[in-house]
């Protein structure tokens, strides 16, 4: 049984169960996953087990039981473009946000796919995106403006991970695009890398995002620097890779998570003053949305970097 | 008669008897009522020697290629294209929009309330579970449909609920009156008759 979507509809996500089902989190970092909403026992998505995260219900009384799945395996739904640039909804019984996969026929971390036959008879097939799981996602339902990453956009992926989220962006950019995804832990760098091998526009590296000068040589100019990185000086972190790799008049997507910089103000604090590290190192924050139903006290923040001034008009 | 014209076309092209009979004055009639759809179609007059040539315009010349280019979203949701509505297509379409409706345990974000207004651009997929979900999140093959609106008429559970709904709105806008008194076809006829007196 999973739940229905969150009280009165206030997202248009819903659909997919919490946490990470799969053993392959990130080490000690694990989600604990919506685990009292209910799924029944014998479910193998019930939120993350293992993880010692946040864990536990989060004051929705368990057993809200539905009936059933309501996108289950072998049932009908309509896709359609998202608002964003190379995102793709799905609407059944429940709605989903869901990218092209770019290897047809192959999930990456054991997630849902649709599969389209054209009227043309060419097949293609879209996989279910779970914002539990991706910040991006999240990011996305949480209705940001803009995320700057559309088909053939060239992006540095900082905090990589396992590449769940990764190889829904390499899906987003498409065959004309570029992902360079920088993970520093070499057990989940082993799955990046795996993930890699089939998809040709994903370039992992598996360095320390604290020293850009040891990837620089691989990593060419860049439109968009994601980074989901959960380190106490991440802004400085995002300013270097900038400094070395985004383009002027080129943005930035950072996922900031309260408790890792400062657990002791609280989480509203934290934002504003990472948001004030930002604009000392030539960021330009221009929004920011809270990750709420789907993450616990983060952000993420969205702006320009090195804006060119605006000429004034020749009187 | 095409020996006493000059040939411009191929010369060694065979000559096919055209395969539209009748007159000149009936094919010109009938490629007005054909519609714009037919691309491949020409009628006899428009060919020349039996062979298409495009228009010398370069505005007409645009205009032609522009219809041939197949109608999608272009590179940024990489050419998903339009689909051609089918009045089965459509009904899954309104069951969409009508969806809150069907389950009162589920609640959707508000979409348009438009019922009659379609999508251009949208595919009609499967849902492929993955492997791990085998038992749990998965439609026997006796259980998939090829349309939404199958999949909901199927659907047992949601099945009470919505006869109940429908009995609702039934006794609510049934009319008023004595319903013994009523004439329920020919063979109480007579007896309701005296059952008013």
């Amino acid at each position: 049984m999973r739940a229905p979507m969150r009280g009165g509809g206030g997202r248009g996500g819903g659909g997919f169960s919490g946490g990470r089902g799969d053993g392959s989190g990130r080490g000690g970092r694990g989600r604990g996953g919506f685990g009292g909403r209910g799924r029944g026992g014998a479910d193998m998505t019930r939120g993350g087990g293992r993880s010692g995260g946040r864990g536990g219900g989060r004051g929705r009384g368990g057993g809200r039981g539905g009936r059933g799945s309501g996108m289950k395996g072998g049932s009908k739904v309509v896709v359609e473009p998202h608002r964003h640039e190379g995102v793709f909804i799905a609407k059944g019984k429940e709605d989903a946000l869901c990218t092209k996969n770019m290897v047809p026929g192959e999930a990456v971390y054991n997630e849902k796919r649709i599969s389209v036959q054209n009227e043309d008879g060419t097949k293609v097939e879209y996989r279910v995106w779970n914002p539990f799981r991706s910040k991006l996602a999240a990011a996305v339902l949480g209705g940001v403006d803009n995320i700057w990453m559309k088909p053939g956009s060239k992006v540095l992926y900082l905090g990589a991970a396992s590449g769940t989220t990764v190889s829904h962006v390499s899906d987003l950019v498409g065959p004309g695009g570029v992902v360079y995804a920088v993970e520093f832990s070499h057990r989940s760098g082993r799955d990046l890398v795996n993930m890699a091998k089939k998809r040709t526009n994903v370039i992992p590296i598996i360095e320390d995002a604290r020293h850009p000068a040891k990837y620089r040589m691989l990593v060419g100019m860049v439109d968009v620097i994601f980074s989901d990185v959960a380190q106490p000086d991440q802004a400085r972190i995002l300013a270097l890779n900038a400094s070395y790799f985004l383009k002027a008049g080129g943005y930035f997507v950072i996922s900031i998570k309260a408790n890792c910089i400062d657990s002791t103000v609280p989480a509203e604090a934290v934002f504003a003053s990472e948001v004030k590290k930002l604009q000392a190192e030539q960021f330009k924050p221009m929004e920011q949305v809270t990750l709420e139903p789907f993450e616990r006290d983060h952000a993420c923040v969205v702006g320009a970097y090195r804006v060119p001034k605006k000429q004034k008009p020749a009187s | 008669m095409p020996e006493e014209k000059k040939i411009i076309g191929l010369t060694w092209e065979p000559k096919l008897p055209s395969l539209l009979l009748g007159k000149k004055s009936g094919s010109n009639d009938k490629s007005q009522n054909v519609p714009e759809t037919s691309l491949v179609y020409k009628s006899n007059s428009e060919l020349i020697d039996g062979l298409f040539v495009p228009p010398n315009d370069p505005k007409k010349v645009n205009k032609l290629l522009k219809k041939q280019v197949k109608d999608t979203t272009g590179k940024n949701w990489f050419d998903m294209p339009a689909p051609t509505l089918t009045p089965e297509l459509k009904k899954d379409l309104k069951l969409l929009k009508l969806r809150n409706v069907i389950d009162p345990k589920r609640h959707y974000k508000k979409g348009d309330s438009k019922l009659n207004t379609f999508p251009k651009y949208f595919q009609v997929g499967t849902v492929v579970e993955p492997v791990s979900e085998y038992f749990t999140s998965r439609l026997t093959k006796k259980e998939r449909k090829p349309t939404l609106a199958d999949e909901l008429l199927s659907d047992k559970s949601l099945k009470d609920y919505r006869k109940r709904k429908v009995r609702e709105i039934e006794a609510k806008n049934q009319p008023g009156g004595v319903d013994k008194w009523k004439i329920k076809g020919k063979a109480s006829w007579k007896r309701a008759k005296q059952r008013r007196h």
